[in-house]
């Protein structure tokens, strides 16, 4: 009966709970909308990371991330490797040889990160094989480069045209080695095609001149979510195995992206600002609602507590309206929110008028929302909740009433 | 058999700061069965007086028994649950919950003590046959005459078989031949089921079929009934 009374209650009057229903819609309709672009900006940024370049888990020698020495280069790095092909969870690895230095043209010249790749192996933790644009991935020849379509437009260079590319060796002496371009290049990432080519690792190996050495393995496991815990198995794995891990360091891609993830982390908490803003609309909106509702109703509250309605009974019934309203508003501002939300992450949004700063920061033009746990608990709960609380005033201010009221008829 | 007894009660209201002195050393007694009649000018205290009897208000000085029960010094909830269990209220603007049709407000206050679905929808009916008033049984208040609507409004109170039933000038906005049939048939609960009940009128009709009266002036009972 309580459920009858609140309803029809709600149904006095209609435009009044139209309107503020239609704020909880458009509330939560929204929040879902924004909250799972942003889920999806967040995916594909960590996903072009990782696919471009990063992997799952970078194995270098300790410290290697900080001063980016060449002759930080993974001691023993072969007993690593036998480790590697033992573990059930890794399901590809690859090993790579950086080096800083500069590549230039006849006409200019640009600072790089020279990556030496192992061309076939390479295709299996990194994407770059399919950023391909013009000409070809290295086949693994010697003296064979792929730049980025940036790098050869600084360059002024095409296809087939000769660069030298330089650098200091483990002694200090500056190597330099010449190289044909057999590919261009474009990834997600403005920053990253600023500076990455790619070259055969022993060509790398003998500009930096470190014998057979490697400065990075790059690993993909058989989940993304699970680097933590692979990152441990495996560190026990290399113990096991008799290596000494005191120089080496083994790096979820969380930890070697934690600018990103610290960006991410901001970004969510300005969401959290944002649903904040949002709820605190519909807050005052429901106390708004609630209050003038209950002004109306003086007289019948004076009538529930005359006829012996108690407080804590007054008091749920005024909260269990807003609730309702927050219920109903919920549940269709969630299907609103769906239905714009399908065709969206089905076709996704294209973003290609911001395409510089979008690729600044990693991202692709076209943005497909997403949906996941965290964005639908946030739409379900946060406006319900929000009415619910909105109505806790109004219904304080009801059952301060006295039931003279009521019989005092004016 | 005493149900309340009032004994020196004084209300004094504050009004912007100023007290007002609703009632002055009001002393009675009602009985079981009882009809009874406060009478007065306008502005006398018979409404604070009503509401005093029926724990809605509390008075500045003195005590209320009901059933030799001091109710002086009891919470909110326990008032609530006694007017729940023992009082039932009448209203001179009816007072109905306007969502709900006459049944549901029949069934509201049984709905309150707890009572089940099926008990409850058959006390509704029962009692809505009994005062002729079974074809309103879906009727919402504003498809009602007053009349009708004040039937409701007793069949609600006397429902969950009250020690009494307070009355604060029922018949106030009905016509003759409406309040006339309405006070037989409260005449009529009171004979043959021994309900008590408490009106405060200035109503000659009411007046006259008093069994009790009291008459208050400046709120004082002038009459010693
Ligand atoms: N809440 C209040 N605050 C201040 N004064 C009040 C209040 N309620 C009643 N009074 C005053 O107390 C006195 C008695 O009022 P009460 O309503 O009991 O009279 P009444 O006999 O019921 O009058 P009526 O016949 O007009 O209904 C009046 O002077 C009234 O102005
Ligand atoms: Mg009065």
């Amino acid at each position: 009966m309580f459920f009858k009374i609140a309803i029809r209650n709600l149904l006095r009057n209609k435009r009044r709970t139209l309107i503020i229903l239609s704020s909880i819609i458009i509330g939560v309709a929204a929040t879902l909308i924004y909250d799972s672009i942003n889920a999806g900006m967040i995916d594909q940024m960590l996903v072009n990371q990782i696919n471009t370049y990063y992997s799952h888990i970078q194995i270098h020698k300790k410290g290697f991330n900080d001063n980016r020495l060449v002759t930080s280069y993974i001691p023993e790095y072969k007993k690593v490797e036998d480790v590697l092909k033992k573990q059930k969870y890794i399901t590809a690895y690859s090993n790579r040889v950086i080096a800083f230095g500069m590549l230039s043209s006849a006409n200019s010249s640009a600072g790089i990160s020279m990556i030496g790749i192992e061309p076939e192996r390479e295709k299996r933790v990194s994407d770059i094989h399919k950023m391909v644009i013009e000409g070809r991935y290295p086949s693994g020849k010697l003296n064979e480069i792929l730049i980025s379509k940036r790098m050869s437009e600084k360059l002024e260079v095409t296809l087939g045209d000769k660069v030298v590319a330089m650098a200091a060796d483990i002694n200090g002496k500056v190597n330099s080695e010449l190289f044909r371009i057999v590919g261009i290049y474009r990834s997600h990432t403005g920053e990253f095609d600023k500076v990455f080519v790619y070259v055969p690792i022993e060509n790398a190996r003998t500009i930096l001149g470190i014998g057979d050495n490697v400065s990075e393995i790059a690993v993909i496991t058989s989940s993304a979510d699970s680097t933590f815990s692979y990152k441990k198995q495996l560190t026990n794995a290399l113990k096991d195995s008799g290596y000494k891990t005191a120089d080496t360091e083994v790096l979820t891609y969380q930890e070697s992206l934690a600018m990103i993830m610290y960006l991410i982390d901001i970004w969510k908490q300005t969401s959290i600002i944002i649903y904040l803003i949002i709820a605190l609309a519909v807050l005052f909106g429901v106390i708004n609602t609630m209050l003038m509702s209950v002004f109306e109703r003086v007289n019948e509250i004076g009538v529930l507590m005359s006829i012996g309605m108690k407080n804590s009974a007054i008091f749920r019934m005024i909260v269990l309206e807003a609730f309702m309203l927050g219920l109903v508003g919920t549940v269709v501002g969630f299907i609103v929110g769906i239905l714009i939300y399908l065709p969206l992450s089905h076709n996704g949004i294209n973003l290609g008028i911001y395409s510089e700063s979008m690729s600044s920061m990693g991202l692709n033009n076209i943005i497909y929302p997403e949906l996941n746990l965290m964005v639908i608990i946030n739409s379900l709960v946060v406006m319900p909740l929000a009415t619910a609380v909105g109505a806790f005033y109004p219904a304080r201010k009801a059952i301060k009433l006295q039931p003279t009221d009521a019989m005092r008829y004016v | 058999m005493e149900i309340i007894r009032l004994e020196n009660i004084s209300k004094i209201y504050q009004d912007h700061g100023i007290p007002v002195q609703a009632l002055k050393d009001v002393n009675l007694e009602i009985d079981k069965g009882d009809f009874v009649v406060i009478a007065g000018p306008s502005g006398s205290g018979k409404t604070t007086l009503l509401n005093i009897i029926g724990s809605l208000d509390i008075p500045t000085e003195g005590h209320v028994f009901l059933e030799r029960d001091n109710l002086t010094h009891k919470k909110k909830r326990e008032l609530s649950a006694i007017r729940l269990r023992k009082i039932g209220f009448i209203f001179q603007a009816y007072n109905l919950l306007p969502v709900l049709t006459a049944l549901e407000n029949i069934e509201f206050s049984m709905m309150l003590l707890g009572l089940p679905d099926k008990e409850r929808h058959k006390k509704a009916m029962k009692i809505m046959e009994e005062l002729d008033i079974a074809e309103l049984a879906n009727k919402k208040p504003n498809k009602m005459s007053g009349g009708q609507q004040q039937r409701v409004a007793v069949a609600r109170a006397i429902v969950n078989d009250p020690l009494l039933v307070l009355a604060d000038e029922p018949t106030a906005n009905l016509d003759t031949k409406t309040a006339n049939g309405l006070l037989d048939l409260m005449q009529k609960m009171n004979e043959e089921k021994n309900i008590t009940f408490v009106f405060s009128s200035h109503d000659k009709k009411v007046i006259d079929r008093a069994k009790k009266l009291f008459i208050l002036k400046d709120g004082m009972i002038v009459n010693g009934n």
